[in-house]
């Protein structure tokens, strides 16, 4: 299936989830967050809500600032 | 001791982790200023670029981490950065600031009240960055905000407390923390604001963007005691004529 992360188009294995999508990408969870459609995802639901075809996945990091 | 919410606080110097050169520098600025409060902001993760670790060494610092909304023009996009800050640093603190003007960065008050409102309802603790208007300050206590955050002049100006007057209104009717947040650009503004009776000050450009940070943060910490300490000593009232300290006697002339 197919998704958007970050407006770049991607093709990931069916019932992957937000947790193996992050793996997937290298990417460590601390000061991490997730959106999908717009809708922020709890951290505590990462490994069990599955991504579903052309998602719209937005991931933000923390970063130094004032 | 300053107390925001349920947590105590020794230092009254909030520091902003932007613009340092490095995050070492960073790291001992902190270290320098002794400070227990630091800003941190979110934005969209640049995909195929390495994450930096900025959070392990404050983690292990035991400072209270203080995520923001700058990027948000509207409440709508400053609940949605909440909600992201939140996940992503597991605090329910948050700066609110949402200023849609790119030239002086003001603070939007219409939404920033509208978003504090949403915001303590959905658990959040609020501080609010916002103009240093005592109504609208008043408004965002009765809100429920844990603090107020007016500004001394606009951000990153170094102007030091333009708005001077007004600051002492807001400090002398505010129930909750004011911390002057925004353009104290010197040591001797950082005391000014803790003269008049600011809870706290807020401070980042006058520090980061200093030739020696380290040395600037330890000024603006003791800048920040001294001026904490003169209020509470009880600063004298001004004259408009000279009031002599020594006594007046005549011995200087011919009896």
């Amino acid at each position: 299936m197919h998704i958007l992360l970050n407006d770049q188009p991607l093709q990931l294995s069916t019932n992957c989830s937000v947790s193996e999508l992050l793996q997937q990408q290298q990417l460590v969870s601390e000061g991490l967050a997730i959106a999908i459609n717009n809708t922020v995802i709890s951290k505590r639901c990462w490994p069990e809500h599955k991504l579903q075809s052309n998602d719209n996945v937005q991931l933000f990091q923390i970063v130094t600032g004032g | 001791m300053l107390q925001i919410a349920e947590k105590t606080f020794d230092s009254r110097l909030l520091l902003g982790s932007g613009k340092f050169a490095t995050s070492q520098l960073m790291q001992q600025a902190v270290t320098a200023s002794n400070c227990q409060l630091i800003t941190l902001a979110i934005k969209r993760l640049e995909l195929n670029k390495p994450q930096d670790d900025l959070l392990a060494p404050l983690r292990k610092m035991d400072i209270q981490l203080l995520p923001n909304t700058s990027g948000a023009k509207t409440a709508q996009e400053a609940i949605f950065a909440a909600e992201l800050a939140r996940e992503a640093l597991q605090t329910n603190w948050l700066k609110l600031e949402i200023h849609p003007d790119p030239r002086y960065l003001m603070p939007d008050p219409i939404e920033t009240l509208l978003a504090a409102e949403q915001l303590v309802k959905l658990g959040f603790i609020v501080l609010p960055y916002c103009s240093a208007d005592p109504v609208l300050c008043k408004r965002l206590e009765q809100a429920g905000c844990a603090a107020v955050m007016p500004l001394g002049a606009a951000i990153g100006s170094n102007q030091g407390l333009q708005t001077r007057a007004m600051l002492e209104i807001i400090i002398e009717q505010a129930q909750v923390p004011v911390i002057i947040d925004a353009g104290l650009g010197a040591p001797s503004h950082a005391a000014a604001a803790m003269e008049l009776g600011a809870a706290a000050v807020l401070v980042n450009t006058a520090i980061a963007s200093s030739s020696d940070p380290v040395a600037m943060a330890a000024a603006f910490a003791d800048a920040v005691r001294a001026g904490r300490r003169a209020y509470l000593a009880g600063l004298v009232s001004t004259e408009q004529q000279a009031v002599g300290s020594s006594p007046l006697t005549d011995f200087l002339a011919a009896r």
